[in-house]
């Protein structure tokens, strides 16, 4: 059984004649140790999708299955809790409390299930170490940069052991080398720390670090492309087939 | 996991420092009015009550006239009559108010002068003598007074102690010395009853009956009680005093009122709060909704932003009730000396209980945790998709419909208690349309900020500022209207006052022309304080009225007495030559007939009070109880006079007074001169007589009522100040408004700037908005003040003091003219922030 199973996913935004299908029947399944990147034109849904498989919105119609769990019959509580338990999220905009210190914001899914600050926040230092933040653990959001800030909400995104990463332009706010940084680790999560990790982009250098890209049009899955990360000029092929696509 | 919020919280605190001062002062002014009034009040009540329970606790029973008079020494036998009653005394006692400077340095308030029977009153108490002896029979010129008296005038025995009678001033011989008086109350000075008699002007009268019983038995003592009782009829009162009960209602009166402003401030408090946490969750939309996606329960949001009220609301309650401990024991230490002077009270340690603890901390913390539950309930249903979505600021709120319809309601319902009339009617009216105005207030945003944001163009021409202003107002109705409707209730209270006070002195400087009009007054100690005050025998008038060049003298006398079952003080006039030297404000009737009626026989003129009291009008019947009898009195008028406007009084003829109450003593002297005399001549032969009479002193008709417009003025001036110190939520209301318009709109601010806007025009922004909120403020303020005012001159006249509306033009230029100041006020530090912001970081700024 794989991690993620995705079956016949479709959300419909309002009703009647201004009814917008953004995602429609969309089927697919993410394994264990598994890197992949989701692209696409603006409007084509892959936001819409990501937004499903992390149970942040509910379909229209069909099933997001997260390690065995139907999400459509979670209740709000059920869906907070495996959230909380199996999901790491990473947003563009960073999205780290800016009150509170590195160590404390990536601590916050593990204070939020009800470990005591003291154990949190070791546990934060722990992966602030491994994404290289060892030094800057009681830095202010507002001391660290674009770069450094995305590291601590990777590291905030693995605090609690989740088995899925999901990340939604983690590089859209970010210069080439922070984006680079900042996949890297993505790519490290699934490889070493065998996380399933799907990202939403639409950079194709960035998309190329994974191992398998799903291509969206108008809300319907219309490619699929495997990489190998031993071979180069990944890079190039995605963008002939985003042109293609376009 | 509740140690997450409360880190979390007071981080948030810490970083918007001014925000957090502000809202939490909001609710430190709130708590502070009411726990310090609530400490200073029941403070005073307890001397009060310790005070009357100690003084009657000395003999097993006293017996006096239900109103206070003097009655015939048949009452003492009557007493020694029943069964069970082993001893009796007839004591005639008055309290005696000292003029100031009459004792040289000392400064004695007042005086009890007490007559007694030496050898009765011995039978009922123990007098320890420290010095010399006790009094005798036979000793018309003894005094006996106690060691502390005598220590404070410097007096030993043998001494002269000068005392001010109606007979004039009286030199007694101090012959023995009490011990020092412990009790709270006035000095007592000791003397025969005979003597006391003849210096009062109260032959063979007394106002006491102090007598002990033969048992201790509890049930044997009520049925002997009962018996005197039933011997006396209902005229007399058993037992404890009565004295210093209307000293004790006023307090009370004071407590609710200063309760009701406390509430009143803590209510504007709780807006505050509201608007700041609707504010801090838009702020935070982002941050909650990532809380949210990473797997925070709507509940741990709920909480978060609930701990943050509460320790806002913890913290603040807490200064709140530390001032006010501070405000209520400083003013208790302050009044101990006073009180201690002026009648002998002492004040004792400031009362806090801790039910008054726990209900100012509930009241303080509540209403914080109360007005952060709706925007926290409204965080909880922040989805976790904002945190996805760029942060792009609102552009404009809606408005509910539904509450400007209910709105509309009690505006329609408030206007139509107005209409019907009646004070119940109209109090409620008023409560409806300042609920109204509250509900209606978002949806008047709009219109009145684009009319006033016309004016603030024409100030500051061509800026645009005015237009920015006015947009940034509209995007936050209900923030706006919210603010506003604090600043609403500040100055309608000051409207509303302003209101009553002008129609108050509109009204009073009239009957205070009226009533002391004449060319001299002869004054007591103290003004409509008749029974407490000596006054003088009939000649004292007579001598005066000799004198070339006085045309006429007229005389207050006084008598107090219970009619239809009220309380109420009588004044025997002479109606002929009272209406030359004064007159009397008439409601009903007319001067000249009830006059006439008055000399005629058994008429009276009620005032409004004793009017509204008893249910009077005018052609009814009044049974005055008189230590002669009830005796009807036919009311043939309904007026007053300055003098007496806040007591229960009625007028009636001296003759009336003499026959009926036995009274013949001049409590006031009013006289006019003869056109030609010369005031220089007369004046210095008035005085040589007065000076007979230390408790009286001569004043100019003229002078006196100036020297009322100036207490007036005073008295409000204070009233007016207290006003503005609960008027400063609203101030703060507007600050934080303000201060937090400026903080959400940081990036915009940055972005003008960046385009080219100067920090000039950036801070005449801030301060155009700030006017246009107080404007707005303002505008409903004065509806609901002139309301407010119009039910309470209602109320007055309701409660018997016939007032009529002055519509207070000035005070709705104060409070317009406060409203703006406040709106200029407010602007200053938020201007500030805004016009020195650092454009890179404000554009960066999330």
């Amino acid at each position: 059984m794989s991690l993620i199973e995705v079956e016949n996913l479709t959300k419909v935004y309002g009703a009647g004649e201004t009814a917008v299908t953004a995602l429609s029947e969309v089927t697919l399944r993410v394994e264990v140790g598994e890197f992949v990147a989701i692209m696409g034109p603006s409007g084509c849904g892959k936001s819409t999708l990501l937004h499903l498989m992390g149970g942040l919105d509910r379909p229209s119609s069909g099933e997001v299955v997260i390690d065995g769990e139907k999400l459509s019959r979670l209740s709000d509580e059920a869906l907070t809790r495996l959230r909380r338990r199996k999901i790491g999220f990473v947003f563009q905009f960073f999205n780290l409390i800016p009150v509170l210190t590195a160590t404390e914001n990536a601590a916050l899914p593990v204070t939020l299930d009800g470990v005591k600050p003291a154990q949190a926040k070791a546990q934060a230092r722990v992966w602030l170490e491994k994404v290289g933040l060892g030094k800057r653990l009681d830095s202010r959001p507002d001391q660290l940069s674009g770069g450094q800030q995305q590291r601590v909400a990777v590291a905030r995104a693995l605090v609690a052991d989740p088995k899925l990463i999901l990340a939604d332009e983690p590089t859209g706010n970010l210069d080439t080398r922070a984006s680079e940084e900042v996949v890297g680790l993505l790519r490290q999560a699934a490889d070493d720390w065998q996380r399933a990790v799907v990202m939403v982009t639409h950079d194709p250098r960035i998309a190329a670090y994974a191992d398998r890209i799903l291509f969206l049009r108008d809300g319907v899955l219309v490619e699929e492309m495997h990489l190998d990360q031993g071979q180069t000029g990944s890079a190039d092929r995605v963008m002939d087939t985003m042109r293609q696509l376009a | 996991m509740l140690g997450f919020e409360l880190t979390l919280a007071a981080r948030e605190l810490s970083k918007r420092k001014l925000r957090t001062f502000l809202t939490t002062a909001a609710i430190t002014l709130g708590t502070l009015v009411i726990f310090g009034m609530n400490i200073l009040l029941p403070t005073m009540l307890k001397a009060f009550q310790a005070n009357l329970l100690m003084a009657s606790g000395q003999v097993d029973l006293t017996v006096t006239l239900k109103t206070g008079e003097a009655f015939s020494r048949s009452t003492l036998t009557r007493v020694r009559r029943v069964p069970g009653v082993s001893a009796v005394s007839g004591i005639l006692s008055r309290t005696i108010n000292i003029p100031d400077k009459f004792y040289g340095k000392t400064n004695v308030a007042a005086l009890t002068l007490t007559g007694i029977d030496p050898s009765a009153a011995q039978t009922l108490r123990t007098y320890t003598i420290v010095g010399g002896r006790f009094l005798r029979s036979d000793d018309p010129q003894a005094a006996v007074i106690t060691q502390s008296l005598a220590d404070q005038l410097g007096l030993q025995v043998g001494d002269k102690l000068k005392v001010p009678t109606t007979d004039g001033a009286f030199s007694f011989k101090v012959v023995g010395l009490l011990p020092a008086r412990t009790l709270p109350g006035n000095e007592e000075v000791l003397i025969t009853l005979t003597q006391a008699q003849k210096l009062l002007d109260l032959p063979d009268r007394i106002n006491t009956v102090e007598a002990n019983l033969d048992t201790t038995d509890p049930a044997r003592r009520q049925v002997i009680l009962d018996q005197v009782a039933a011997d006396l009829g209902k005229d007399y009162t058993l037992g404890g005093m009565s004295a210093g009960s209307e000293i004790m209602s006023s307090l009370q009166t004071g407590q609710i009122a200063f309760n009701l402003f406390g509430f009143l401030s803590l209510f504007m408090g709780g807006f505050i709060i509201l608007n700041t946490f609707r504010t801090i969750v838009a702020e935070r939309r982002h941050d909650i909704g990532m809380l949210r996606a990473i797997g925070a329960s709507r509940r741990t949001i709920l909480s978060l932003i609930l701990v943050e009220g509460l320790v806002q609301g913890v913290i603040g309650t807490a200064i709140g009730i530390g001032l006010g401990y501070l405000l209520g024991a400083g003013i208790v230490y302050l009044e101990t000396g006073l009180m201690a002077q002026y009648i002998h009270i002492q004040m004792g340690q400031p009362v806090v209980t801790l039910e008054l603890l726990v209900v100012t901390a509930c009241l303080g913390v509540g209403v914080t945790v109360l007005a952060g539950l709706l925007p926290a309930l409204a965080a909880t249903r922040v989805t976790p998709l904002e945190a996805l979505r760029p942060p792009v600021a609102d552009a404009g709120q809606r408005i509910g419909r539904r509450s400007f319809v209910v709105g509309v309601v009690f505006l329609v319902l408030g206007i139509a208690g107005f209409a019907v009339g009646g004070i119940k009617l109209a109090a409620l009216g008023c409560l409806a349309f300042l609920i109204g105005l509250i509900l209606v207030a978002p949806t008047l945003v709009r219109p009145i900020a684009s009319v006033f944001s016309v004016l603030i163009g024409l100030i500051f021409a061509r800026e645009g500022t005015g237009t920015i202003a006015q947009s940034n107002l509209v995007r936050q109705p209900s923030r706006a209207a919210i603010t506003a409707s604090s600043t609403m209730i500040g100055l309608a209270i000051i409207v509303g006052m302003g209101g009553l006070v002008f129609s108050i002195t509109g009204g009073f400087l009239d009957v205070l022309q009226r009533s002391l009009g004449s060319d001299y007054l002869v004054m007591p100690p103290s003004v409509g304080l008749w029974k407490s005050n000596v006054g003088a025998r009939s000649d004292l008038a007579d001598r005066l009225r000799n004198v070339p060049g006085v045309a006429v003298v007229s005389s207050l006398r006084y008598a107090s007495a219970s009619g239809n079952g009220q309380d109420v003080a009588l004044l025997g006039i002479n109606p002929t030559d009272y209406a030359r030297v004064a007159s009397l404000t008439f409601q009903q009737g007319d001067g000249p007939t009830a006059y006439a009626a008055l000399s005629a026989g058994r008429g009276l003129i009620a005032n409004g009070i004793f009017t509204a009291q008893a249910a009077l009008k005018l052609g009814d019947e009044v049974q005055l109880s008189t230590p002669t009898g009830v005796k009807p009195y036919t009311v043939v008028g309904i007026a007053g006079d300055y003098l007496n406007a806040k007591i229960s009084t009625a007028y009636i003829s001296q003759a009336s007074l003499q026959a009926d109450f036995r009274k013949t003593e001049d409590v006031f002297i009013q006289l006019n001169l003869a056109p030609e005399a010369d005031p220089a001549q007369v004046e210095p032969r008035l005085k040589d007589i007065l000076a007979d009479y230390p408790q009286f002193s001569l004043v100019s008709g003229r002078g006196y009522v100036e020297q009322n417009q100036k207490i007036f003025d005073a008295v409000f001036g204070f009233l007016f100040v207290l006003l503005g110190v609960l008027t400063m939520p609203s101030l703060i209301a507007l600050l934080n408004t303000l201060a937090i318009g400026v903080i959400e709109r940081t990036r915009e601010i940055g972005m003008l700037r960046a385009i080219g806007s100067t920090r000039r025009q950036v801070r005449r922004m801030v301060i155009a908005e700030a006017l246009l909120l107080a404007a707005l403020g303002t505008a409903l303020g004065l509806l609901a003040g002139l309301y407010l005012g119009y039910v309470m001159v209602l109320g007055m006249s309701v409660g018997g003091y016939p007032i009529h509306y002055v519509f207070p033009f000035a005070g709705l230029v104060a409070a317009t003219a406060i409203g703006l100041l406040f709106g200029v006020l407010a602007a200053i530090i938020p201007a500030r922030q805004a016009a020195h912001m650092d454009i890179i970081r404000a554009l960066q700024y999330e």
